[in-house]
């Protein structure tokens, strides 16, 4: 495991999140590095291991019958609060904010898609409550696939730009 | 030779640490630096509003003069006269020129530009120069461009009464992630810190998203989904999105670009005039250089007219005895450009069928950018989508950077009570991102039109016995071959336990962040273990630096296939 994960993305975090006092932030040309640590146990468990006890429709919080326009509005709303652009206004939360998106997204692109959301309906409805992820296509959860690099990808320390 | 004319931020800001944590986070300004003009706005606390320069202009010509080792541009500097800019002295359309190699198509038609561009055609930065006092003076384009933000750094600050540091700029759809640094390097070198590259027609997307949400608030309808196609052509790029919007949202369902533009009508009229120009102008004579920049003006003059009336009468002496009498009528200059008609048709095509959308569904149809105003631009858009008009709600050649100030307000943090500023741009990938294998071929990780931020896996695997070291080479572009695309970046994992070819798995993930920033991590399992054999890599990308044409050959004449991986074939 990485153990040094700083605050935040640099870019946002620097010019909205009033937390990050500037004190704590050493410029080095247009990065920024943040110094605040979190421990890896604050890290957010990732995808894998939460992904198999929700489906996709709890995951856009929708019942299973729901129509595409639904489908549509669930996620548009969920990505006015989760996505990395909107989660860093004022919260610490940003660690989990891209990946969060992301898993949103997988179902928002599962669901959206009639071909796929049959599939997965398939799936889903034989094989409950027991859902294996594996059986299903490698697009509908890439989560899973992931998990491997999943201790190594949310890196959060910014090294500087290289030119 | 004098200081250059920009400073570049230090590496140990004095200034910027109180104003940051002011209660007040410093609206982010929207610059749309076009290939031949440029403009800023800002949000001013209740909308968006355009910035003028000195001389009341909203527009700006993109150049910079050098004259007596004093670098101006087209900010604050009050051309003579238009010819002024065509002396050889001036380098313009650096938009076309910044991040590419010397041996790009792009750089070589850059060639007949009244300016210098030399090519050695071995995969090198090209070399550019102005003439100051019948001195070829080399610059770049990053040096150019950066000269030429500082004046409109100035311009900002001195108009809103505080320093500028967060700027939001458009980008064209298909720069590639290396030219993207080098647009960063040139607002660091000026002293801005970027705060959000926008592909110009997302910014348009987003200004349209603002107006639809207003809409639905004034006269409280339902906040249906609308589709928009999005055309953008400027003097350098066409770039087209469709974009779904809802509610605030702009949600990028795909996006299509290339680099063809007015400029390339321009040169294709000029060809047109004076069929041998290009060898006539090739020495780069003070007389030729002239003589160019005549054709030039009379050129652009003819197009410009071409939009509102059907023929036009074109009559200039280009000195030397060379004179053109020519009436040309708008027939024959949709035929003299119908490669660059048949290539914006062919992008709109390709953004519409990635986006999965039918043209029925399309709500409203956006052409901006100067090449909006040539009516054969605006009925192929307007005959794809089978409709009899546009949208009529924007300003083309203000709506991209009217929307980059709105992200600049977003992104800074700044709400409106009236809820105009509540906006969420979902994006995507332009370009498929991924790695070299066998043969020279090119397999994407991430698709391109991938919603951001993404992580993508594939899974390879050796291709020679006991094989124990790979090159992951990393492109970025849409070619079937490596050669085609833009080189991102490469490196080798080692240390790979001997096994036959085929066993272990090399997994190579790729990480797009919220802030863009693109990861490559690779690492190797071998069959029955579930832990990686050696540790895992990450390399941040682009790494490569100028020169990236030669580093791939470098590296093909070092390695040749030695060091390939291939796709693992998946057991279905």
């Amino acid at each position: 495991m990485i153990s040094i994960s700083t605050s935040t993305s640099f870019s946002r975090a620097h010019f909205v999140s009033p937390k990050v006092s500037p004190n704590s932030i050493k410029s080095r040309s247009s990065l920024r590095i943040s110094a605040a640590c979190t421990s890896t146990a604050e890290r957010p468990t990732t995808g894998s291991h939460t992904a198999p006890t929700s489906s996709l429709y709890e995951v856009l919080g929708i019942q299973a019958g729901a129509t595409c326009q639904e489908i549509k509005a669930a996620y548009r709303r969920l990505a006015r609060v989760v996505h990395p652009d909107v989660a860093t206004n004022g919260q610490r939360g940003q660690t989990s904010a891209g990946d969060q998106f992301m898993k949103v997204h997988e179902a928002y692109a599962t669901l959206s898609d009639p071909e796929k959301r049959a599939d997965y309906d398939r799936v889903l409805y034989s094989r409950r409550p027991t859902v294996s992820f594996s059986s299903l296509g490698r697009s509908m959860c890439t989560d899973t696939i992931a998990s491997r690099f999943a201790g190594y990808t949310r890196r959060k320390w910014e090294t500087d730009q290289c030119w | 030779m004098a200081e250059p004319a920009y400073t570049v931020a230090s590496d140990s800001e004095t200034t910027g640490e109180d104003k940051s944590s002011s209660a007040f986070p410093e609206i982010a300004i929207g610059i749309d630096v076009g290939t031949s003009k440029c403009s800023v706005a800002v949000w001013n606390g209740s909308e968006v509003e355009l910035l003028k320069n000195t001389r009341n202009q909203k527009m700006m010509r993109s150049y910079v003069t050098f004259k007596d080792d004093i670098p101006s541009g087209g900010v604050s500097n009050q051309l003579s006269h238009e010819h002024e800019m065509l002396s050889g002295a001036a380098i313009f359309n650096m938009k076309r020129l910044i991040g590419r190699v010397d041996t790009d198509p792009v750089v070589h038609s850059s060639k007949s530009l009244p300016f210098l561009v030399q090519t050695l055609d071995i995969g090198v930065r090209p070399f550019i120069a102005a003439l100051v006092n019948n001195v070829w003076r080399s610059t770049t384009p990053e040096e150019v461009l950066a000269i030429f933000l500082v004046e409109l750094k100035a311009m900002a600050e001195v108009q809103l009464k505080r320093p500028i540091r967060n700027v939001v700029l458009t980008i064209p759809v298909s720069f590639s992630r290396f030219q993207v640094t080098r647009i960063e390097r040139a607002c660091a070198m000026a002293g801005l810190h970027v705060l959000r590259l926008m592909p110009e027609p997302t910014a348009v997307a987003l200004l349209y998203a603002q107006q639809q949400q207003q809409a639905v608030n004034e006269n409280i309808g339902g906040a249906s989904e609308k589709i928009a196609l999005i055309l953008n052509m400027g003097a350098g790029y066409c770039d087209v999105a469709v974009a779904a919007t809802a509610g605030g949202v702009s949600q990028i369902k795909a996006l299509a670009g290339s680099t063809v533009g007015g400029e390339d009508i321009l040169q294709n009229m000029m060809r047109h005039l004076l069929p041998d120009s290009e060898i006539l102008f090739s020495n780069h004579g003070i007389n030729e250089i002239k003589s160019m920049g005549l054709l030039r003006v009379a050129t652009q003059d003819a197009i410009y007219k071409l939009s509102s009336q059907t023929s036009v009468q074109i009559d200039v002496d280009l000195g030397n005895e060379l004179k053109i009498c020519k009436v040309v009528d708008r027939e024959e200059f949709e035929e003299v450009n119908r490669k660059v008609f048949e290539k914006c048709e062919s992008l709109i095509i390709q953004c519409l069928h990635d986006a999965k959308v039918e043209t029925k569904d399309v709500a409203d149809i956006i052409a901006v950018g100067g090449c909006s105003y040539i009516p054969k631009i605006r009925n192929l858009v307007m005959s794809i989508c089978k409709r009899q008009e546009l949208y009529k709600g924007m300003n083309p050649l203000e709506a991209a950077v009217c929307g980059a100030a709105l992200e600049g307000a977003v992104a800074s943090g700044i709400s409106d009570p009236f809820g105009s500023l509540d906006l969420l741009t979902i994006q995507v990938t332009p370009l498929a991102i991924g790695i070299r294998v066998e043969e020279n071929n090119f397999v994407p990780i991430i698709p391109r039109n991938t919603t951001m931020p993404t992580r993508k896996e594939l899974a390879f695997t050796t291709v020679r016995d006991n094989q124990t070291e790979v090159l992951i080479v990393v492109y970025e572009g849409e070619g079937e071959k490596v050669g085609k695309n833009h080189l991102l970046g490469y490196f080798k994992i080692m240390g790979i336990p001997p096994a036959p070819k085929g066993l272990p798995e090399i997994n190579v993930c790729m990480d797009i962040d919220a802030s863009n920033v693109l990861r490559v991590l690779a690492g190797v399992v071998l069959p029955g273990s579930r832990h990686p054999a050696i540790p895992v890599m990450e390399v941040r990308m682009p790494t490569v630096d100028d020169g990236h044409g030669w580093c791939a050959e470098a590296l093909d004449r070092t390695y040749g296939s030695a060091l390939d991986l291939v796709t693992v074939q998946k057991k279905i």
